[in-house]
């Protein structure tokens, strides 16, 4: 047995490609894949941002009412108070509304739009099928 | 565009450029993955995990070593948990070597007059433990140091070196199985080829 030719047999084996296949847009698939999962943190900056600036407002409301003018804010106050049901459903149907839009709906739609999976049963299924779309 | 500016670019937001840096490293992520987790179906999963990994760290990596020998650590890491997690029967202890059986059965079941002896070696290869496969790959196919084999794997240099040995050893075994005289000569053509 010529143990040199083994050796050479051997060596260009392990060295030549093993012939594991990626789909060719494998790399823009997986940069889609990242700017979608980034996109809800964005979403969810935005939703805490406008958050930020409701809870602002109602400051200013209560610094108009301790420090400018009691009477306008008391008339408007009492009005709430009087309708404080309906008042609290619409401010909660309005905060559910913008939660869902700027963040349910948008991770949902993200979810249901990820591509289909497909799954080969060998390599060689998986080969034919590039072949086929090139 | 080196690896720095690449660096530099994805962490400040440019999409185009990890593509590229994908692009660049697939084929070492791709052989990695593919020859620790076996699975053709699944390994677009696992590299797509093992990128994602890359992303989400990247602000981390210092270039103490090299953007290959980082990416190649994320891969076996990923593999590796991967096998954990799915293929708990698969050979991950190094000291459950169950291989010998294996191939001499497999042995038999190839009709080698058939079949390539690059193609009987890939699956001589496939049929070894899960760390045989791993230094083999580094070192041949990436052609990493045992230095660059130590940090992504977190094996000992004197261990790299003795399953290299030990693997290549098995191969030749199982190779001198099936090459007897009169396919010498099918050997001869192929390695001049």
């Amino acid at each position: 047995m010529n143990e040199e030719y083994l050796d050479q047999v051997l060596e260009k084996s392990l060295s030549s490609d093993p012939g594991f296949i990626l789909p060719a847009d494998f790399a823009s698939k997986v940069t889609q894949t990242i700017v979608r999962r980034e996109q809800w943190k964005v979403d969810f900056r935005e939703y805490l941002l406008y958050s930020g600036v409701t809870l602002g407002l109602i400051a200013l409301v209560s610094g108009f009412y301790f420090f400018i003018d009691q009477n306008n804010v008391t008339q408007a106050v009492s009005f709430l108070k009087e309708h404080w049901i309906s008042v609290a459903i619409i401010l909660l149907l309005l905060n559910f509304i913008f939660f869902t839009d700027k963040v349910l709906l948008r991770l949902l739609f993200i979810r249901w739009n990820e591509p289909e999976k497909i799954v080969f049963r060998n390599r060689s299924q998986h080969t034919e099928l590039l072949q086929n779309n090139s | 565009m080196n690896d720095a500016e690449l660096i530099s670019q994805v962490l400040k937001g440019n999409t185009n450029a990890f593509t590229f840096l994908v692009n660049r490293y697939q084929k070492l992520v791709v052989h990695i993955t593919g020859r620790l987790i076996q699975r053709q179906d699944e390994l677009e999963d696992v590299c797509q995990e093992v990128f994602l990994k890359v992303y989400q760290n990247l602000g981390k990596y210092r270039s103490e070593c090299k953007l290959s020998t980082w990416i190649a650590t994320i891969a076996y890491n990923t593999s590796i948990n991967y096998l954990r997690k799915f293929k708990k029967g698969d050979t991950i202890s190094s000291d459950e070597l169950p291989f010998a059986s294996n191939i001499s059965d497999n042995n038999k079941a190839i009709d080698f007059e058939r079949t390539d002896l690059h193609q009987y070696v890939r699956i001589q290869i496939d049929l070894l433990p899960v760390q045989y496969r791993t230094v083999l790959t580094l070192f041949h196919l990436e052609e990493f140091s045992y230095q660059e084999i130590e940090q992504i794997t977190g094996m000992p240099e004197g261990t790299v070196k003795s399953y290299l040995f030990r693997a290549k050893a098995l191969l030749k075994e199982k190779l001198k199985f099936v090459v007897d005289e009169g396919s010498l000569k099918k050997v001869k053509e192929i390695t001049h080829e």
